[in-house]
């Protein structure tokens, strides 16, 4: 879009100043549109090559730091050959180099190395993951089973409350029918009357036992004297 | 119909007699200039403008992030809270949109006709890097993906999923690469580089965190494999919904089909050459051993 509309632009201008173009180069034609582009101009050089300051190393003037390899590497880069520096000097010495490259192997693993590396971690965090997800899903395979006994004991424990509240509604009731006016449940009165009442239930329920016993006996005998009439005409 | 031509020569003999545009007659737009707020005028003189009473808050220089004072840090009193944990060694990333991208190139300040790397945008100021506070590229960011209409060979060091179908879209071509701080030093300013007269030096391989990034064809990664890489560019122009246009059939094929050395810095030179600015010539080492380092993949 932006293009087309500066190629119209840049086309115009073609035909208005055709000359100020060749100030803009290179001019490059794409999609049949005109764009021209400003290539990129490096400062010009504030070193002076045709006349070469190059300290003396002799010199007991000259500041350290102008004797050393680095600053032989910068004056050929400032002035070239005329530094009158040994282009071979540019580079690391053999020792140099092998130190470089000791260097390299110690702390710059080779991209194998590192590939292997990854696919180590992915593989501990895969199965990581994996266990994970199988405990999850053995557990959540448990829920329906624990949310159902869940739901039966909040019953359990509901109904039971509900129990208990009638039943000591009840008592209080009788409570007030036997003594004519409401009764704490705390008090002495209370709770004798449930003793009271407690005895009482034991002593029904054992006069209770008792009866029972006394008729299954009395039928125990009744059915053993019918046996015994039964059989003696036949022994006599 | 007369009127009207005769307001037409009006207005071009009026166009003939006004002055030619030069600098000395061009003004800002009206409203594309702010004010700039000065602080402590007038009747609001011999106060503090707002900055507070002394120290680091006033003057400007404030502390890093989490620093209080020397006092023990909270981050470290209480490590319970890590979101910025390790924000002082993490890689940043300046972005550059699409929309600049194409504006870089409208203006002509980027040329398409050759692979556009750092290089090619730190020089037209595109972006600025600055390795010393962490940067390791550019990241190229999908905004202005619709006005995108360039095709150009483009490298950066991320770039996401719709900035890289944009400019594939267009016929382009995108590599995601890593440059290790010193490579990238070299790269953004290659002419100070080559004043100091040093071999270009070998570009590092990406740390552990990254070498997933690059090995993955989905971001276009240097270090992936091509044919994926051919394969995952279909599957973009699949979901993404266009066709791809084939490059091998453009005028601009070899330029498009230029790609970097795993540890090459520029275009054209490898590691182990020296470029002299001063005589324009290129340095090549020919011992035996310099090359199989430098030549080493």
């Amino acid at each position: 879009m932006a293009a087309s509309v500066l190629g119209r632009r840049a086309a115009l201008l073609t035909d208005a100043i055709s000359v100020s173009l060749k100030a803009f180069s290179p001019i490059i034609c794409y999609h049949g549109v005109l764009l021209q582009t400003a290539g990129y101009h490096a400062n010009p050089s504030r070193f002076n090559v045709k006349e070469p300051f190059i300290p003396d190393k002799q010199n007991e003037r000259t500041p350290e730091w102008q004797k050393t390899a680095k600053h032989d590497r910068k004056l050929f880069g400032r002035y070239g050959s005329s530094s009158g520096i040994d282009p071979s000097t540019l580079w690391p010495s053999r020792a140099q180099l092998e130190e470089i490259i000791a260097e390299e192997k110690q702390w710059q693993p080779s991209l194998e190395e590192m590939l292997q590396n990854i696919a180590v971690k992915d593989k501990e965090l895969a199965d990581k993951r994996r266990a994970r997800e199988k405990l999850i899903a053995a557990n959540m395979a448990k829920m329906p089973d624990m949310v159902a006994k869940w739901r039966m004991e909040k019953r359990e424990a509901r109904e039971k409350k509900k129990e208990e509240k009638a039943k000591r509604d009840r008592l209080l009731a009788e409570a007030q029918e036997r003594f004519g006016h409401t009764v704490d449940p705390r008090s002495s009165k209370f709770q004798d009357m449930l003793k009271d009442m407690e005895k009482e239930e034991r002593k029904k329920r054992k006069l209770l036992k008792r009866k029972k016993r006394e008729e299954e006996q009395g039928m125990f005998a009744a059915a053993a004297g019918d046996n015994a009439s039964a059989s003696g005409p036949a022994t006599s | 119909m007369s009127a009207s031509k005769t307001t037409g020569r009006k207005s071009l003999s009026i166009l003939k007699d006004l002055p030619r545009i030069t600098l000395a007659n061009l003004r800002p737009n009206p409203g594309a200039k702010k004010e700039e707020k000065r602080r402590g005028r007038g009747v609001h003189g011999g106060g503090k403008s707002g900055r507070g009473h002394k120290g680091e808050r006033q003057r400007g220089n404030r502390p890093r992030l989490g620093f209080e004072g020397g006092q023990a840090p909270f981050y470290l009193v209480i490590p319970k809270y890590p979101y910025n944990e390790g924000h002082s060694h993490r890689l940043q990333y300046p972005p550059l949109t699409l929309r600049r991208l194409q504006y870089l190139i409208d203006l002509g300040r980027v040329d398409t006709s050759q692979p556009i790397d750092l290089t090619q945008l730190v020089n037209c100021r595109g972006v600025t890097i600055q390795p010393l506070k962490r940067h390791y590229g550019v990241n190229l960011v999908e905004e202005g993906a619709e006005q995108f209409c360039a095709k150009v060979n483009i490298e950066v060091q991320i770039a996401s999923e719709s900035a890289i179908a944009a400019i594939e879209r267009n016929g382009g071509v995108i590599t995601t690469s890593y440059y290790d701080p010193r490579s990238l030093s070299v790269l953004i300013k290659p002419v100070p580089f080559f004043m100091t007269g040093q071999p270009i030096p070998r570009r590092m391989l990406p740390g552990e965190d990254q070498v997933k990034y690059y090995t993955d064809p989905g971001n276009r990664g240097y270090l992936a494999d091509p044919e994926k890489i051919r394969q995952a560019r279909l599957a973009l122009a699949q979901k993404y919904g266009y066709v791809l246009p084939d490059i091998s059939k453009d005028e601009l094929c070899d330029m498009l089909a230029m790609r970097k050395g795993i540890r090459q810095i520029f275009y054209g030179l490898s590691a182990g050459w020296i470029v002299n600015m001063a005589e324009k010539k290129i340095l090549k080492p020919t011992d035996e051993k310099l090359l199989q380092y430098y030549n080493a993949q």
